[in-house]
Order: C-alpha cells, then structure tokens, then sequence
C-alpha cells in the first residue's frame, strides 16, 4: 500500500496565503470599490436629506455616521465573501481548496482577514470626507478602538454567517441585499435606535452592528468607554460578537462538511 | 412559434428560481412592511430626532404615499437584484454561453425568464406588503385602470436596468455592491415624485434622469391626486414617461450588447 504524506501546513501561512490571495482579488476590483464608496456617500446623503426635510441636520449627521461606517465594513464583508465562496463554489475551485490538509475553518480565517481589510478600506473615506466636509466634532480618544474593534468583529460575525449559508442556500445574494437594508434601517444610519418605539429598540440590539454603533457613539461624544460599559452596551457587544462568530464558524463547519458528503461544492 | 416556445421555457425556468428563492421572499415581506410602517413618522423630521423627539404615529395619507413609492420599488429591486445574482451564477458556472445557442436575442433570453418571475413576486410581495400596512392605517388609493400604464412603463424601465447591471456584470462580474447602492439610490431620488418632503432643486431635477421617478410620478397623479392619465408634459406626463421608459430599455439593451460583446471579445463570458 502506499502511502501519500502530506505536507505540514503552518497555520500562519494558510492564513497569510488566503489573506493574500483576498487582496489580490480585492485589488483588482479596486474601480468597483471606488464606486461603492462613492455611491454609499451619496446614498448616505440622501438619506440625510430625506430625514432631514432636505436639509442636512449636523447634529443627525454626526450620530448616524458610526453606523453607516459599520454598515460599510460589514456589508462590505458580507457581500464580498458571500461573492467570493459562491463565484468558488461555481467555478469548480472551492472543492480544489478542500484537497489542502488545512480545514476549511483555517481557510475560512484568511478570507475573513482580508474582508476586514476592504470592509475598512470602503469605511475610512467615508468617515475622512464626512467628517472634514461637515466638521463634525468626535472626541476621539484611545477607548474609542475598543467598540470599533468589537464591531468590526460584530460585523465579521455578521459576513461568516452568510460566507457559511452561501454554501447552502440558493438565494443568499438577494437575501443578502435585504439584510443590508436592515442593517441600514434598524443599525442607525436612517435615525439613532434611541428614538425607536422601546419594544423596537430591545428588538434591534440583535441585528449586527447595532450594539457597536450605540458604543461607538457614546465613546464618541466624549463619555468614555466606562458609560458604555456601565449602561450594558459593551458588555452585551463583547457576547453578541462572540455569539455571532461563533455561529458563524460553527454553521461555516457543518455547512462545508455537509457539502463534502452530498458532493455540494 | 420557436420564439415563443423559446420565451416560455425561459418565463418557467425564471419561475423555478422564484420558487426556489421564496425563503427569501419570506425574509423580505415583514421587513418591507415595517419600513413603509416605521420611515412615515421618521420623513423630513431631522431636527426633532437630533432632540430625541419623535412621535411615533402612523398618518393614513404618509403611509398611502409610501406604499405607492415602495411597492414599484419592490419591482425594481427583485428584477435588477435576481437578474444580476442569476446571470452571475450563469457566468460562474459556464451556463451562460449556452444562451448563445438559442435562436432570440441574448438580451432577450436573459431579460424574459426574470421579468415574469419578478413580476409574480413582485404582485405576491406588494399584496402581502399592502395587507400587512392597511390594519393598521388605511390606505386610499384609487384604483383605476389607467394606472397599468405607468405600472407597464415602470416595468419596461426595470427591464432597462436590470439589462444595464446585467451587461456591466458580463464585464466586471462581482459587481454586487454598486449593485446594492445602485438600488437605493434609485429608491432615494424616486422620493422626488411623491408629495412627502420638499426635495432640494438639484435633487427633484437629478431625479428625472431615474428610472422609477417618472412612472411613480405618474402613479401619483393617478392614484392619489385623481388626475387623468392624458396629461402630456410635467413630472409624470405620458411623454416623460414613455421617453423614460423607451430610453432605459434602449440603454439597456445597448449595454447589455457591448458587455457581451465585450466578454466576447475577451474570451470571458464565462468565469473570468
């Protein structure tokens, strides 16, 4: 009998390697990045305007911006590994992947890291021209990294759950479109969930991003990250990202292994 | 009698994925209801949120009005949205060039299936969408023949859009993020038709060049202000609706032609 060894794959540079090949492919759309970004600021100002009576209320702008930035890095997330693994699996490539002695959860960790990097890249001018060109005012202090890093997991959480149901759910592109209107609408970029009916405001605190917007804005107005730990956002956003990238990779798992048995990929 | 075989085929196949996309339909319709439910209190009331003050009731005349701007939305987003993510699928998994062989027009092929579908999800959604708003606020439309003109406008330039993203994916594939903004930039200038805020000057005259602000203008005028369909000129009238419409199939088929033309020529009609 013969007997094939494997060779020993480090775990960084699987990682490193799928990160890599992520950027590569995101740099290549960098024309259609570019447009993203653009159009999302003119959506965004639209939406301001519609809001606002068309007038652009500062104070609104101000509170709303955090969420369209954590939309832009989730969606963008969401899209781009949903597009990704399916544009994969159709092309005969994700199954060639699977002949790697690394699981699919190492690969998986790459192609995250990479999302975050364009899920940023689409949210730093957004915030750049936003803030400059209005003149909104944020304190920003150290704390503030902590619920943005917290909701840029969220929204990893967030884009693993639907990487994980493009392996087995037909329609998840246009059901992705419609999640992104969600986050939009009940994350806080139409208007803060503070002024949502209350029984809304508890039902919103699931949606990905909402939690890290409400800490973002209270570490942005200056109030510190000890006020967003003591009214419960934090904490409750440190569980629901934990929660939320769990099942992401627990659904990634099965979902991948399910379409290895029934020749799904 | 090929053709029409050929057109039946596609409208059945367009059919199936309909029906194997209708968990999404089921995700769709509470939250299309809840938008038209929750945006009405939340309209050109921005200096009121930035105090923390909104009063959440529901008025019959805003919730009429959003219903007639959201449901023609409804449309545009299924046709563009399915038609883009099933065409990519296509180009994915090499199918696309298969559309070659039939003896109608590419366009045609790719546009026809994806019509009749939408349109059926469409009226589910939109039904659905209507049922759930109106107990809790009445809606008053009035309902008249007339108004399936602007409703089959809306429908051409639907068409015309879906066939514009349509030709742009043949070319630059994962396009679904401009896709996304695509839509709701449509969407955001279509608010120039209705009588909700006072849009800006700029805004109401960038709108006209929108595909879906004519034909809810028109439907406006129909349906809510009692006006006759006859009425030529102004936002709404017959000929900026049927220039809107002609213009963006005209467009869309036009793009549609050099995307593939162009993935032709570049040996990438399917995958890269």
């Amino acid at each position: 009998m013969t007997v094939i060894v494997l060779p020993a794959t480090s775990t960084p540079r699987l990682v490193g390697n799928e990160t890599l090949k992520g950027l590569q492919l995101a740099w290549r759309r960098r024309a259609l990045l570019t447009t993203f970004v653009l159009m999302n600021g003119i959506t965004f100002l639209g939406i301001r305007l519609l809001i606002g009576g068309g007038h652009i209320v500062t104070p609104l702008l101000a509170v709303t911006l955090p969420a369209l930035l954590a939309y832009a890095v989730a969606q963008t997330a969401a899209m781009q590994g949903s597009g990704g693994i399916a544009e994969e699996i159709n092309g005969g490539t994700l199954a060639q992947s699977q002949l790697c002695p690394a699981s699919p959860q190492r690969q998986v960790l790459g192609r995250l890291t990479a999302l975050t990097v364009e899920g940023l890249a689409t949210a730093v001018p957004l915030a750049l021209v936003f803030t400059l060109g209005y003149g909104v005012h944020y304190r920003l202090r150290p704390d503030v990294l902590v619920p943005a890093a917290l909701t840029v997991l969220d929204g990893l959480g967030y884009a693993l759950l639907i990487i994980a149901l493009t392996v087995r759910v037909v329609s998840i592109g246009a059901i992705t479109h419609v999640f992104g209107m969600v986050i939009q609408f009940f994350a806080g970029s139409f208007v803060p969930i503070t002024v949502f009916p209350h029984a809304l405001q508890f039902a919103v605190k699931f949606v990905p991003t909402t939690l890290g917007v409400q800490a973002l804005n209270t570490t942005l107005a200056g109030r510190g990250l000890s006020a967003a730990w003591a009214n419960g956002t934090v904490p409750w956003l440190i569980v629901h990202a934990a929660v939320s990238l769990t099942l992401g990779w627990a659904l990634y798992a099965r979902t991948m292994r399910r379409a290895r048995r029934e020749g799904g990929l | 009698m090929r053709t029409l075989t050929a057109l039946g085929n596609e409208a059945y196949k367009g059919l199936l994925h309909a029906w194997s996309e209708r968990l999404q339909i089921l995700i769709e319709l509470p939250f299309f209801a809840l938008f038209v439910l929750l945006l009405g209190p939340l309209l050109g009331h921005g200096r009121q949120i930035a105090a923390g003050h909104v009063h959440w009731s529901l008025s019959s005349a805003t919730t009429t009005v959003l219903v007639l701007w959201f449901v023609p939305f409804i449309f545009f987003y299924m046709q563009v949205v399915k038609l883009f993510w099933r065409l990519l699928a296509e180009i994915q998994t090499g199918t696309i060039e298969q559309v070659y062989l039939a003896p109608l027009p590419s366009w045609l092929v790719v546009a026809a299936g994806r019509i009749v579908a939408a349109t059926v999800e469409t009226v589910l959604v939109a039904g659905a969408t209507y049922g759930i708003v109106s107990p809790f606020v009445p809606i008053h439309l009035h309902w008249t023949p007339a108004a399936l003109v602007p409703a089959a406008a809306i429908m051409i330039s639907g068409v015309g859009l879906s066939l514009i993203v349509a030709g742009a994916t043949l070319v630059w594939k994962r396009i679904q993020l401009v896709n996304d903004t695509v839509l709701m930039l449509v969407m955001l200038f279509s608010a120039a038709a209705v009588p909700l805020i006072a849009v800006p000057a700029w805004w109401a005259d960038t709108a006209r060049a929108f595909p879906l602000t004519a034909g809810i203008a028109s439907l406006n005028n129909l349906m809510l202000d009692h006006r006759s369909i006859s009425q030529t000129w102004g936002t709404g009238g017959l000929v900026p609706l049927m220039v809107t419409a002609a213009g963006y199939l005209a467009a869309g088929i036009l793009a549609f032609r050099l995307g593939d033309h162009t993935a032709k020529r570049r040996g990438s009609l399917a995958r890269y």
